[in-house]
């Protein structure tokens, strides 16, 4: 696509979200898992002394990669923005709509800004007091598993405006995915109470069946957000199909005319 | 007869041939499914690590209560199954009272677990009193959240039938396939929790 197309482009906004959007998650991830080491979450468990070696082992790590998702996480607000998008294009009340985009606004800070603030914190001060990092351990960990009940509404008031939608922006079945995505992130409510065991904030059920679910739920909505701005006709009726795709047979028969 | 009747006496003959309901509504039940597996996958291989403990700590829940509670919630499935036969056949009054009864089942069934619950807690046991009762307090609380979301899939039938311009067959089936759902995972975590020895 040329330069002067691009700009002509009536979707380049969405598009501008939507590859922000990409960069966004994919940053996340591989800051989160690579860089900082962050995930999976350390043990609950962890003496003092331990949670020091933590934050030393990680100490370029976590300077590092945080100072990334300082600069570039304010990108999270594109995928919220996309998604109020999407919300707004159905044939359901703007209620829905500015519900989500102020309810996930807010999640942002516990969701993902506390532990790179608490980590970065621990981080800069290795000779600080044992006792103190590992209350900023705690923080991390426990503001990010913790509270990720706070998306669980979201992810509810997403899935009611696709099943009361007319305008098919979204397939249903992704409305009853949203509500499994709602359900795991009931299950990670009770790390606050455990050090140890399944439902701990490193727990196999609390962490790894809930990371496999959002794993799965972000991909495919970023795969249906593409769908929609393909689709997308700026009206305010249904959205169109997609044009089906050439067949394979029909493209000699073009190019032979081509030439 | 009403058109609504006449309506569904037309689509009879496809019945056979079609899945019931949303096919969407079967996507959650197969990932749900999936969800629950792994859970149960999980307290299976933690009870074979440590099945004294397990068996011990099994011994404080009351099998009789356990039966109560499948047979109250099975009955409920069987109940909203009548509810969507009577609306099929356009006998929307009598398949309102249906799921009425239905939701009162689900009622009497929360009720009886949390007796449960409260007996338990009242003996010491809690969900950090020991790994068994974790997992029961769990699995019995996850699936108690999946119950009260069955609270408003009803409430969306009753809605649906209560209005002749509202009631669609399609979306009366999607809700009963939800709600056999949540009494199917109940049946397989009685089974797991109660019976396993």
């Amino acid at each position: 696509m040329s330069l002067s197309t691009w700009r002509d482009d009536p979707k380049r906004e969405l598009w501008f979200a939507w590859y922000a959007t990409v960069a966004f998650y994919s940053l996340y991830s591989v800051v989160f898992f690579l860089i900082t080491r962050t995930q999976p979450p350390g043990q609950p468990w962890y003496r003092p002394d331990q949670v020091v070696r933590w934050f030393a082992d990680r100490h370029t790590g976590l300077l590092v990669g945080f100072a990334l998702i300082f600069v570039l996480g304010g990108f999270s607000a594109t995928s919220i923005a996309l998604i109020t998008y999407s919300i707004r294009r159905m044939s359901v009340s703007r209620a829905f709509a500015y519900s989500y985009l102020i309810l996930y606004s807010i999640s942002a800070v516990p969701g993902f800004l506390f532990i790179c603030v608490a980590m970065t914190v621990g981080a800069m001060r290795p000779d600080r007091s044992p006792g103190l990092q590992r209350w900023l351990y705690d923080l991390g960990f426990l503001s990010f598993s913790g509270t990720m009940g706070v998306f669980l509404i979201g992810s509810l008031i997403w899935m009611a405006a696709i099943l009361l939608d007319r305008n098919r922006v979204f397939p249903r079945w992704f409305a009853y995915l949203n509500l499994c995505n709602a359900l795991t992130e009931v299950v990670i409510a009770p790390s606050w109470i455990f050090q140890r065991g399944v439902l701990a904030w490193n727990g196999v059920i609390a962490w790894w069946i809930d990371v496999v679910v959002f794993g799965l739920y972000t991909g495919v909505f970023i795969y249906l957000l593409r769908s929609m701005i393909r689709r997308e006709d700026f009206g305010t009726g249904p959205l169109p199909d997609l044009p089906p795709r050439r067949a394979p047979s029909s493209r000699p028969a073009v190019e032979a005319g081509a030439s | 007869m009403t058109t609504t009747e006449h309506a569904s006496e037309a689509a009879r003959p496809e019945e056979g041939n079609r899945v019931p309901g949303e096919p969407d509504m079967w996507f959650f039940v197969f990932f749900e499914s999936l969800l629950f597996t792994s859970y149960f996958c999980v307290y299976l291989y933690a009870r074979t690590q440590n099945e004294r403990a397990f068996l011990r700590s099994q011994s404080h829940l009351l099998l009789w209560l356990g039966i109560v509670d499948t047979i109250v919630l099975l009955t409920s499935s069987w109940v909203m199954a009548r509810c969507v036969q009577h609306a099929r056949a356009g006998r929307h009054e009598l398949a309102r009272r249906f799921a009425i009864v239905t939701a009162g089942l689900g009622v009497v069934f929360l009720a009886l677990k949390m007796v449960e619950w409260v007996r338990l807690i009242h003996s010491g046991n809690t969900l950090t009193s020991s790994d068994f009762m974790q997992y029961y307090f769990f699995l019995t609380g996850i699936h108690a959240i999946h119950l009260l979301i069955g609270f408003v899939v009803v409430g969306v039938i009753i809605y649906q039938l209560s209005d002749a311009r509202r009631r669609s067959p399609r979306t009366i089936e999607t809700c009963s396939t939800y709600w056999h759902t949540v009494d199917l995972f109940w049946v397989v975590i009685f089974a797991m929790l109660y019976i396993v020895r």
